[in-house]
């Protein structure tokens, strides 16, 4: 009845009556899709199965540290000297006198490339010359939910698809026995499920939610269990596969009978996945493997940096396994107030976990084609609110992105003198995900899918790829 | 520069047109995918998939796949011509097309239009280079198309398709320091691109005539433009099929005579005829009334029912069937939840807050008995949108019509929202997309920034319709706090009425309630101490004439100026207000109840809608913004729709004229719009296809006189949707088998003809039910009220959302539905999204439907009631395996499947004795979903496998199995 969705993928009634043993066959058939990487045309139109770019691909994968809250730019990656000297003068334009506030933390220049970055990000500023600093972003809304929706889908009127759904659609994944797109614990706010979610896409591209962050304070040492109903605590694998085989039995006997079959190879293909998630899920988000060498690198189990170094190694780790899209989860960076301890904290937490997993891909050969983004849903005003804190800003901030096809050690785009707006090298949201996509392999202009009687793109009629950026 | 190349790619894409294009996008993909050799053809040696497909995909036979392959739509229609209503889509760029041959613009040109370049020209240009601007600087206006094809003194403005040659573009490039445009300073980089794609795609432009106000119309005042086209004809506009008023054809004569039971199955006969197809055989009796019992109440027929039915020889028994299923109490539920979908439905407010609407379940029941009292449909819309303003024989009836109302107050509301007219003009919005989708199948909203793209809905009639809203005011309650800066009044209900006071408070939750009341008075008293600059007398001055306005109290606590230092202040300040909010919400909740925890007549409270203080006509928001007002518009209803029977305004807001509009018989849409809503539940697909889109953008019928029948039929029935769906099941359409027939399968693969009936997924509700009814655990009982009418809060703490979020042994209708928390086992089976019009759910089968029904502890739990009631019957296993299928599937195993489950009992057995290395139970954590082990001593609540014998439990491992398999969420 879905007759919005596209071709259906061709029947496996064959191969699912004429197997004996349905689970053991389709277990084997993912592992060895997986082993051989074989392209789409012999993967019997599995929507999933890796896809064939639309030109040659810089990056593979995506792995997107998401900050939502809002990160100041002007005291972390945008420097603006001319804040400090403009210090407490009114800033123009703003009713009831708002006044610039310089940024508490001192710039340097790092690295071979001599980018300026902030002494609140330690560690990454040793990858200077591995960022791609995009700082001439700018949003349509400075309101968080609706920002927050359009970084991930273009689109905060409508519900419409999230960029890693519109990357898994284009590029498929490789490995069978894990979904293709994960979401580590995405807020539950801010839009919620639409940050993640396939919208008119079929949902087999929808992202898998590991975890959820319900703010500061909710524990977050789920790692395991972070899946839903991943694990059955009752039930022996082994007994479970016997139930799990009858289960397919009574399908394929369903499948014998005359009738469509795409609703019941579905539920045997679901069954078939679950089946492999549980296998390999549960190990894959279970960090006990890990050395203390790593884990100490990450800064797991050292206050502030262990949530976010906990999600940043599992990034690493699904990203070696396979998965397509990786989005990692960073609230809190919505400093109104107290700017001088919170954004210090929040830069603590994230600082050490993202420069470790830079080096981490790059020391397994894996930065050069796994695209990392960094960034939040605007940026804040360079002018202070509530004493030492800062107001949302959507007409300038920053970004950054490292490995996968793009410059390293390289600054892109400027805001005004002190960082209010953006002037040079303007990316909107769309430029962005035209640039993501591109860096993919992927034609934003082509990567289209139709629906209600037109054809949707991540971008709608926008956005223009950022080429100086490429490496 | 890399721009040149983007145009025609935008050009392309433009050319792909409106029309249903997903057969050539997927001769693209496929070319991509398998055309090695590039001669854009696919031979049968380049397709790996099968003789069979290939043949399927051939449709000219030539032996080759290429593009006359995928031209047209199976079946004939003309997919890709261009209907009668629509633009043309672009079929070649047109770059400098002589004005007399130029093609009409796209939807999507004049979307890029009126997005991106009017608002640029009228905001940067016209203030000088306007017909109505005395100056006409260098003799050029930009304000009409003729005009800025024509140009000014140096030539040409715009050259249609040729940028670089236009001076426009030379001029706000910069680039040459004698035409720099604006002179104000050169527009954002973006900008200059935007007028170069428009250029580039041949200057589309609407623009036929100067705009809106006539000359002598301009004052010296400012003048705001107004992105509206001129060109919206509505006469034409009314030509558009489904604007006109149905008419009741004569059913076809068709080729084979005997076939049809009635006027229904001639319509679908005859297309089926035509398009050369046949109707298959008829499903077996067990099989239909599995079908009929899941469609008309959820539920799965018992095996009593379907034996006495196969030993029903009478004439009549379809008939006694369906008007058993019909009179059951389950027919308003089911069909209650079918319009709760469309009434978007929840009891929270959603976005950002997520604050509870403790009252919104008294919309959920009045929806249910509706349906099961076959309340006329008309009046049915009626209430929703004008009950207040309705005359009532009775204090019931009365309650009745408010609690109806709630239908425009139960929407999703940003509640954050800081800019007050922002908020108003947002709920506003909301309430009139989900009237116009709900009951009239348009998407009127779409016409608040700019007239509408598709339809003919000009902007004013956006307006008009904002006015009638605006003269309301809409009562949802909610406690004032952080986050919620906009809480309301409710209604209260008649003290008289027949009504349940609401659900019970348990002693537990009422002592946890008045602890968290004490500890947030502790902190205010605390508070009132140290700063005695608080004004508690602030509440009594703004309190509402009627129900109750929460959270006032909360209002006064500003920030105490003058304390200490300025951040501790500040921190204090919002810990006290918090507090002292929360003080309020709970105070005003806990008065609801008595101590025992029994509500009280208080809690006789209503959301919905009354009559502002004096109703207003609302102002045209320019591009949508609310500091952008232009003119006034009376208040009205949408104009292409209206014709004689069209009532006008007599006085307050509007809305009972509104309600009497809709709900007419003269409205062309509103009895169409429900047949095809009732239709899809019965036969998978609307006859248009898009339920909730009726526009020029939807899906034409695909039978339109039998929908016109059918809505004439349903208005000459009394609006009883009871006769309309008792039609549909009786006739010899419904009775058909789900079997495929390959020679039919070929022509008409999507089953569009209904030569045989389609299988459905089941919904998650009635796949929770199914479960529930086989373990013999579900209440028959509706409960009263919700578990959400006791709490009055936002949706943070982990506790309270595990109280909400039990899974109680109630129909799944029941449960608590919470914006962005909805029941797990609705959420996974594709749950209407609770914050959409939604006609026609997804039915998807995915790995997260799989886990929660192989390891949630919930569905183990209905396993091993199912377990227990097969042990409890005597006789042997193979009669209980037979009885299992019974229940799960409404049929008898076969030889294969019973000799599949011995074998099952087999290998379980053994494989049980060689357990994992012992799990852990889940651990407690942030996790939503990993829930601990649930509570022992709740109906059903045996605790999985906890002193579970061998028997049992294989059992149980068999009955979860029936649940998981494809055929228990399937009606054939």
């Amino acid at each position: 009845m879905d007759c919005c969705h596209p071709d259906r993928p061709v029947s496996r009634r064959e191969i699912l009556r004429a197997a004996s043993c349905g689970f053991g066959f389709l277990a084997f058939s993912g592992l060895a899709r997986l082993a051989a990487m074989v392209p789409q045309e012999e993967a019997g139109g599995d929507p999933l199965a890796p896809k064939r770019p639309h030109f040659p691909a810089r990056a593979k994968r995506v792995i997107f540290l998401c900050m939502s809250g809002g990160p100041s730019h002007v005291d972390t990656f945008d420097y603006k000297p001319r804040l400090a000297t403009d210090d407490g003068k009114p800033a123009p334009g703003r009713r009831g006198g708002a006044k610039f506030l310089a940024s508490p933390w001192a710039f340097r220049q790092h690295g071979q490339s001599g980018l300026w970055i902030s002494e609140l990000f330690p560690d990454l500023a040793k990858h200077a010359d591995r960022l791609c600093l995009l700082r001439g972003l700018h949003t349509d809304v400075p309101a968080h939910a609706q920002a927050f929706v359009q970084l991930h889908t273009g689109s905060f009127q409508f519900v419409r698809p999230s960029l890693g759904s519109w990357t898994l659609y284009g590029l498929g994944t490789a490995n069978q026995n894990l979904p293709g797109f994960v979401s580590l614990s995405p807020p539950s706010g801010n839009g919620g499920a639409q940050n993640y979610g396939s919208a008119f896409l079929p949902a087999i591209y929808q992202g898998l939610r590991v975890g959820v962050d319900r703010g500061p304070r909710a524990a977050r040492r789920d790692d395991e269990d972070a899946v839903a109903n991943i694990r059955n605590p009752r039930m022996p694998t082994k007994a479970q596969r016997e139930q799990l085989d009858l289960v397919q039995r009574l399908n394929r006997e369903r499948l014998r009978k005359p009738g469509d079959d795409a609703g019941v190879e579905g539920v045997i293909e679901s069954y078939e996945l679950a089946f492999r998630m549980q296998a390999e899920v549960p190990e894959l988000l279970d960090l006990k493997k890990e050395s203390a060498a790593t884990l100490e690198a990450y800064g797991i189990g050292a206050g502030d940096s262990d949530g976010f170094g906990r999600q940043c190694l599992l990034a690493r780790r699904l990203a070696e396994a396979g998965v397509r899209f990786i989005e990692v989860n960073q609230g809190g960076w919505d400093h109104h107030r107290d700017l001088r301890q919170s954004l210090e904290r929040s830069a603590r937490s994230v600082d050490k976990p993202a420069a470790a997993l830079l080096a981490d891909l790059a020391a397994r050969g894996l930065l050069k084609d796994t695209l990392v983004l960094f960034g939040g849903e605007f940026g804040r005003t360079p002018y202070a609110q509530n004493g030492d804190g800062r107001d949302h800003n959507h007409k300038g901030f920053t970004m950054w992105m490292a490995g996968g096809g793009t410059k390293g050690g390289f600054s892109y785009g400027a805001t005004d003198d002190h960082g209010l707006e953006a002037v040079e090298g303007r990316m909107s949201l769309h430029d962005w995900h035209a640039t993501i996509l591109h860096l993919l392999g992927l034609d934003h202009e082509k990567l289209t899918f139709n629906y209600a009687g037109r054809d949707f793109r991540l971008t709608e009629v926008y956005g223009t790829v950022a080429k100086d950026l490429l490496a | 520069m890399h721009r040149i190349h983007l145009a025609p790619a935008f050009l392309l894409l433009l050319a792909l047109g409106v029309s249903a294009q997903d057969r050539r996008t997927q001769l693209e993909n496929l070319l991509r995918a398998l055309d090695r050799n590039g001669d854009r053809k696919i031979s049968p040696a380049e397709f790996p998939r099968g003789e069979e497909r290939f043949r399927r995909l051939d449709r000219n036979n030539d032996g080759v796949l290429s593009e006359e392959d995928f031209g047209r739509r199976p079946g004939g229609t003309e997919a890709d011509a261009p209907k009668p209503n629509e633009p043309k889509p672009a079929t070649e760029p047109a770059p400098g097309t002589a004005p007399g041959t130029e093609r009409a613009p796209t939807p999507q040109e004049l979307d890029f239009f009126e997005k991106k370049i009017r608002p640029v020209l009228a905001d940067q240009c016209y203030g000088c280079h306007s017909a109505r601007d005395a100056r006409k600087k260098g003799g050029l206006e930009v304000d009409s198309k003729a005009a800025i094809r024509k140009g000014g003194a140096t030539g040409p403005a715009v050259i249609p398709g040729d940028p670089e040659q236009s001076l426009l573009l030379q001029a706000v490039r910069y680039d040459d320091p004698a035409l720099r445009m604006p002179p104000k300073g050169r527009l954002p980089d973006e900008v200059v691109k935007d007028l170069e794609r428009w250029i580039a795609m041949g200057a589309p432009d609407p623009r036929t005539t100067v705009p809106l106000a006539a000359p002598g119309a301009a004052t010296a005042t400012e003048e705001k433009p107004l992105p509206m086209r001129r060109d919206i004809d509505l006469q034409a506009g009314r030509k558009f099929w489904s604007f006109q008023p149905p008419k009741k054809p004569a059913p076809p004569s068709t080729r084979e005579t005997s076939w049809a039971y009635g006027e229904i199955d001639a319509f679908l006969l005859a297309a089926m005829e035509q398009h050369g197809v046949a109707p298959v055989g008829d499903a077996d009796r067990r099989t239909w009334l599995r079908r009929v019992t899941f469609d008309l109440t959820g539920l799965p027929p018992t095996p009593e029912e379907l034996a006495a039915f196969e030993a029903d020889n009478t004439k009549d028994a379809y008939e006694r069937v369906v008007d058993r299923l019909l009179a059951s109490p389950a027919f308003g539920e089911r069909f209650g939840r079918h319009w709760l979908d469309v009434a978007r439905y929840a009891e929270s407010s959603g976005k950002e807050t997520n604050v509870v609407f403790p009252h919104a379940w008294r919309y959920r029941d009045y929806v249910i008995d509706a349906f099961r009292h076959d309340k006329p449909y008309d009046e049915f819309l009626k209430e929703q949108l004008a009950g207040d303003l309705l005359p009532a024989q009775n204090e019931d009836d009365r309650a009745e019509n408010l609690v109806a109302t709630s239908f425009l107050a139960l929407g999703p509301k940003g509640l954050s929202t800081r800019n007050r007219q922002q908020y108003t003009m947002d709920v506003v919005d909301e309430q009139i997309d989900a009237t116009t989708q709900a009951m009239l199948g348009l998407t009127v909203a779409c016409a608040r920034c700019h007239d509408h793209k598709f339809d003919p809905i000009p902007t004013e009639d956006y307006y008009a319709l904002a006015g009638i809203f605006l003269s309301s005011e809409t009562c949802y309650g909610t406690m004032r706090g952080p986050g919620n800066q906009h809480p309301s009044a409710l209604l209260s209900l008649p003290p008289g009425a027949l009504l349940p006071d609401g659900p019970s408070m348990s002693p537990e939750q009422r002592r946890v309630l008045e602890g968290l009341r004490d500890r947030a008075q502790a902190i205010v008293d605390q508070a009132g101490a140290a700063t005695p600059r608080r004004r508690p007398g602030r509440e009594a001055g703004d309190a509402p004439k009627e129900g109750a306005k929460p959270g006032e109290a909360g209002q006064g606590a500003k920030p105490a100026e003058g304390a200490a230092t300025p951040r501790t202040d500040v921190v204090n300040a919002v810990r006290i207000r918090a507090a002292r909010d929360q003080v309020a919400s709970l105070d005003q909740l806990l008065a609801r109840f008595e101590q025992d925890g029994r509500p009280k007549p208080e809690n006789r409270l209503t959301m919905g809608v009354r009559e502002a203080a004096r109703p207003r006509d609302a102002r045209v928001l320019v591009r949508g913004e609310v500091d952008n007002q232009g003119e006034t518009v009376k208040r009205g209803f949408v104009r292409v729709l209206e014709n004689e029977g069209t009532p006008t305004i007599r006085r307050g807001s509007g809305r009972l004229e509104l309600a009497e509009w809709i709900a007419s018989p003269q409205n062309p849409l509103t009895a169409r719009v429900m047949v095809n809503r009732i239709w899809l539940h019965l036969f998978g697909a609307g006859i248009v296809p898009t339920p909730d889109n009726f526009g020029m953008s939807g899906q034409p019928p695909t039978h339109p006189e039998l929908l016109d029948w059918l809505a004439v039929t349903f208005v000459e029935d009394g609006w009883s949707v009871k006769k309309l769906v008792r039609r549909c099941v009786l006739s010899h359409a419904y009775r058909l088998a789900a079997t495929e027939d390959p020679r039919f399968e070929k022509v008409d693969p999507d089953v569009t003809w209904l030569w045989r009936h389609p299988e459905r997924r089941l919904e998650g509700e009635a796949i929770r039910d199914a479960m529930l009814a086989a373990g013999g655990l579900l209440a028959k009982d509706a409960p009263v009220g919700s578990p959400v009418g006791t709490v009055e809060s936002g949706l943070r703490a982990e506790a309270l959302l595990r109280f909400l979020e039990e899974d109680r042994p109630i129909r799944s209708v029941y449960l608590p539905i919470l914006r962005d928390r909805v029941p797990e086992a609705l959420e996974v089976f594709d749950f209407a999204e609770p914050s959409f019009v939604t006609g026609d759910r997804e039915e998807t089968n995915v790995a997260t439907q799989a886990l929660w029904l192989m390891n949630s502890p919930d569905v183990q739990r209905y396993a091993v009631a199912f377990a227990r009631r097969l042990l409890a019957l005597g006789g042997s296993d193979d009669e209980r395996i037979v009885r299992a299928f019974e229940i799960a599937f409404g049929r008898r195993p076969s030889a294969a499947e019973l000799g599949g489950v011995r074998e099952f009992f087999r290998d379980f057995a053994a494989a049980k004795a060689t357990p994992n290395a012992p799990a852990e139970p889940p651990a407690r954590g942030g996790n939503r979903r990993a829930r601990p082990p649930r509570g022992q001593g709740r109906p059903g609540a045996a605790g999985p496998e906890a002193g579970l014998d061998p028997k049992t439990t294989a059992w149980a491992a068999f009955c979860q199995a029936l649940f998981q398999s494809a055929e228990f969420r399937y009606i054939d």
